[in-house]
């Protein structure tokens, strides 16, 4: 890769870590209020000096600037630090949560993406037909409603009314499984609504993306050497312009990755998903500054990765970016 | 005569979305071993015509008519078997451009889809034949696994030719195979495609609009306007005596066919084809009432030729044929001209050349009807010309002299010098006469107001008096000009404006002019036939360039 491309990916890393720092310190109340708060009460049980003597022990009662330096040292290191409101080491919070978090992101992802493009190809082959029409003003509508409503609607009609998928969780607890295939089935039904909760929206994007990409491929002049040549008109659709067509969409699943997880975070505190969402609206709500930054952090180091990583496969399926 | 390998009969091609009529009836054959050009300015159907040959405008177009390959009709086909006709019989060079070949598949992966798919070759047979392909066009087979941004405009040029020959078809169209490239690899790509026709034998149907591709591939020439074929004839042939008006358009407009000439392009916009008026009408010089009226069919006009005009192509304005006029000078007899046979073209510039005494203003003015021939006659537009049968009249023949000083009186106001032939043949009312006198006033760039109007003529300057004299000429409305050194007593400036004025004029209403002149730089410059005289004798005629090329030495001399 290029350097100035590795001075990029820099800067906007330490611009995250920044921003990840002060953004929690913004916003009103501190974690020992809500530490010292029992459920349902409202005044502190804590005394002043308590509160002072656990800030000194976080650090807090430092200066904001050598909290900052504190914090990127140990960052350093690779230590995300301790959640102040559950006590134990934020990494390890994460790395238990986050792959509950990753399979609903990239069931929803593998479905929204493969199912967008193949609906977009075959809409652009039936180019102002009534099913391509049909297609298209269904999907427009289809894809705006918002994720978060369509859970609720989902979890009143298919869990709560028909009662076909359990109404929250991310595993039945307690159940006795006797084998893999079982337990593998009963973290699959309770994904199942968080899934296709998160998938419409992101369909949507694909098939329009993929319906416009085919579009432009096919109208040109190397579709036309194509079918000179007599090829056959799958290999002209697949080979020629589906390949044209792809890099777009590509780059499209890795950037849309973001927005996927925004959604992830509002379907998890629906269905109460035992994910990285679910996660950071408990560290929000405890004003638990470590754990937000610990998920903030995260959380933009894989988007990062993921453009990156967007970068290369473009270069890979694009001989004409410069390499 | 051979068997004809592709025969295209009465096509036409109408695009849906915009109904707009691409070909038009369209007939021609291709034989065996043969190269025919096709020529026409951009959109006049070229490459709509290659297209729809390949059978790829179906989805887009309607086509009528047929296309027959040997002896199948290929517009019948079924999609699913004209697939297989497709490339394996008749391939397509196609037009230069980046995305003519798919950005993201390598070279060699793109000739080599081709072989598989219409030799049934495996990949490694594919391979090793795409390698030889690319020998063949003289590229390195290393590039075989580049793609296709990575190339210059030549090499890829190189790859189409090559992709096109991958499966040896009978059939090679080549849609303009040079465009956009330089000199140099124009030069290579011809003498390629040439050498591989004489090895391979196929047929090429040549489509460009540069005459020096055309005329150095093909020895037969289609040209193309609006979708209908104008002219049909041998190449060299059509190149050096057009005979249809937009051929010789094309042909004038082509600095590489007339390197010294001024570049006029055909006037207008090309409108779309009808059934029942020449699609080149508003654009014609020569156009009478009847082209208004009915598509010109294609016309056997002479051996070899045929032309699709009303007028059965470009007519002969005047003609003066073995023209003899001998002055008696006291006791000697002084051959001025001996049967000279002269034609003037109906829209162009005949410059008649030759050193001073040569006879050329004699000649000059008996084609115009001041003098009597002794022998011979002069007719215009098929008419006989005797004494002012034809300058008496608007639409007819003017000439100008040479010395605007003794040509106009000197006494007399502007405006009675200029409205003066109106005022001969009475023609309309005062009012309408001093409109007319205006305009041609203005049309030789000299001021029309009544200040200037009323200016005795010894006021102006020589210039002022060449433009005044042409003004008078003018206001006639003559179909043609004769104008006889109208430029020799003017300043390289003024010389230069005038006939440059003259030249707009001809464009802008299309009148004919035979320029009378023994400046031979000028003569290139301005005409597009030549006649050279000599002591009384026409010792060679034709387009400028041949005269210049072949009688260097005595025109110079």
């Amino acid at each position: 890769m290029k350097s100035y491309a590795k001075k990029h990916y820099l800067l906007v890393l330490l611009a995250v870590i920044t921003i990840n720092f002060f953004l929690p310190r913004l916003m009103p109340g501190d974690p020992f209020l809500y530490l010292s708060v029992e459920e349902g009460e409202v005044a502190a049980a804590f005394s002043e000096e308590q509160i002072a003597q656990y800030k000194a022990y976080y650090g807090m009662d430092k200066p904001l600037y050598m909290q900052f330096y504190d914090y990127i040292l140990k960052l350093l290191q690779g230590d995300l630090g301790y959640s102040i409101y559950y006590n134990t080491s934020v990494l390890e919070m994460i790395l238990l949560r986050i792959p509950w978090t990753i399979f609903i992101v990239l069931c929803a992802l593998f479905l929204s993406s493969f199912f967008g493009t193949l609906l977009g190809a075959i809409s652009a082959r039936l180019r102002e037909k009534p099913a391509d029409k049909f297609m298209y003003l269904f999907m427009v509508v289809f894809s705006e409603i918002p994720s978060f409503l369509l859970g609720i609607v989902f979890l009143f009609v298919l869990a709560a009314k028909l009662k076909w998928f359990p109404l929250s969780g991310g595993i039945t607890i307690f159940a006795p499984h006797t084998s893999m295939l079982s337990y593998m089935g009963d973290l699959l039904h309770h994904a199942a609504l968080p899934i296709i909760t998160l998938t419409p929206a992101g369909l949507g994007n694909f098939y329009i993306l993929a319906r416009n990409s085919m579009l432009t491929v096919l109208s040109k002049d190397y579709i036309n050497t194509a079918k000179a040549k007599g090829l056959k008109k799958w290999q002209i659709l697949y080979k020629h312009a589906l390949r044209n067509a792809l890099p777009p969409i590509i780059a499209r699943i890795f950037l849309s990755l973001g927005s996927l997880f925004g959604g992830a975070v509002l379907i998890e505190n629906v269905f109460a998903y035992p994910g990285v969402g679910k996660l950071m609206r408990e560290a929000v709500l405890k004003r638990d500054y470590v754990l937000i930054q610990g998920i903030f952090l995260t959380v933009a180091v894989t988007m990062l990765l993921m453009n990156w990583l967007a970068d290369v496969i473009y270069k890979k399926l694009d001989p004409r970016v410069f390499r | 005569m051979k068997y004809p390998l592709l025969k295209v009969e009465k096509l036409s091609v109408c695009y849906k979305n915009t109904d707009a009529l691409a070909v038009h009836n369209l007939s021609f054959a291709l034989r065996e071993r043969e190269s025919v050009g096709l020529i026409g300015e951009s959109g006049s159907g070229k490459s709509s015509l290659a297209l729809t040959i390949m059978g790829l405008l179906r989805s887009s177009a309607e086509v009528h008519g047929s296309i027959r390959l040997k002896n199948v009709e290929l517009t019948c086909l079924p999609e699913q078997e004209l697939e297989n006709y497709r490339w394996s019989k008749i391939a397509l060079v196609f037009q230069n451009s980046l995305e003519v070949l798919n950005p993201v598949m390598t070279i060699g992966e793109q000739i080599a889809e081709c072989i598989r798919r219409h030799l049934g070759l495996n990949n490694l047979q594919a391979k090793k034949k795409t390698t030889e392909l690319l020998l063949m066009t003289g590229l390195d087979p290393l590039w075989a696994k580049a793609y296709p941004h990575q190339l210059s405009g030549g090499m890829r040029q190189k790859v189409l030719i090559a992709m096109a020959l991958s499966c040896d078809p009978e059939v090679l169209l080549v849609d303009e195979p040079t465009m956009a490239l330089d000199a140099a690899n124009k030069d290579e790509i011809i003498k390629l495609l040439l050498s591989l026709q004489k090895e391979k034998g196929f047929s090429m149907l040549v489509i460009s609009h540069e005459f020096p591709v055309i005329s150095a591939m093909t020895s037969r020439l289609l040209v193309i306007y609006s979708g209908n074929v104008v002219e049909e004839g041998n190449t060299q042939e059509v190149i050096n005596n057009p005979m249809h008006p937009y051929t010789r358009g094309l042909v004038y407009a082509s600095p590489a066919v007339n390197p010294y000439r001024d570049m006029w392009g055909i006037p207008g916009e090309a409108t779309m084809p009808s059934e029942n008026q020449c699609s080149f009408l508003n654009r014609c010089s020569q156009r009478i009432d009847r082209c208004a009226c009915e598509l010109p069919v294609l016309q056997t006009v002479c051996e070899d030729r045929r032309v699709a005009c009303t007028r059965g192509g470009i007519v002969t304005l005047l003609k003066g044929s073995s023209l003899c006029k001998c002055f008696h000078v006291r006791f000697r007899e002084i051959m001025a001209c001996s049967s000279c046979d002269i034609e003037v073209k109906a829209g162009e510039v005949t410059a008649l050349i030759g050193e001073s005494g040569s006879g050329k203003t004699t000649i000059a003015k008996i084609l115009a009807g001041i003098l009597h021939a002794d022998r011979g006659e002069v007719f215009f537009q098929d008419r006989k010309v005797s004494g002012n049968s034809e300058t008496s009249k608007r639409g007819g023949v003017q000439i100008v002299f040479q010395d605007a000083l003794s040509a106009t009186n000197e006494h007399f106001s502007i405006e009675e010098i200029v409205r003066e032939p109106l005022d001969i043949i009475k023609w309309g009312t005062k009012n309408e006469r001093l409109k007319i006198v205006k305009e041609a006033l203005k049309n030789v760039q000299l001021p029309s107001d009544d200040l200037f109007l009323r200016r005795r003529a010894y006021t102006l300057s020589g210039g002022q008096r060449q433009r005044t004299a042409i003004a008078r000429a003018l206001v006639m409305t003559p179909k043609l000009l004769i104008a006889d050194e109208i430029s020799a007593m003017l300043d390289p400036s003024t010389a230069a404006n005038l006939l440059r004025l003259l030249k707009g004029l001809q464009i802008a209403q299309g009148f004919t002019m035979l320029y009378i002149t023994h400046d031979l730089a000028l003569a290139q410059k301005i005409s597009d036939k030549v006649y050279v005289m000599s002591k009384g004798k026409i010792i060679g005629h034709g387009p400028v360039r041949n005269v210049f090329r072949e009688n260097r030495s005595i025109c110079l001399g």
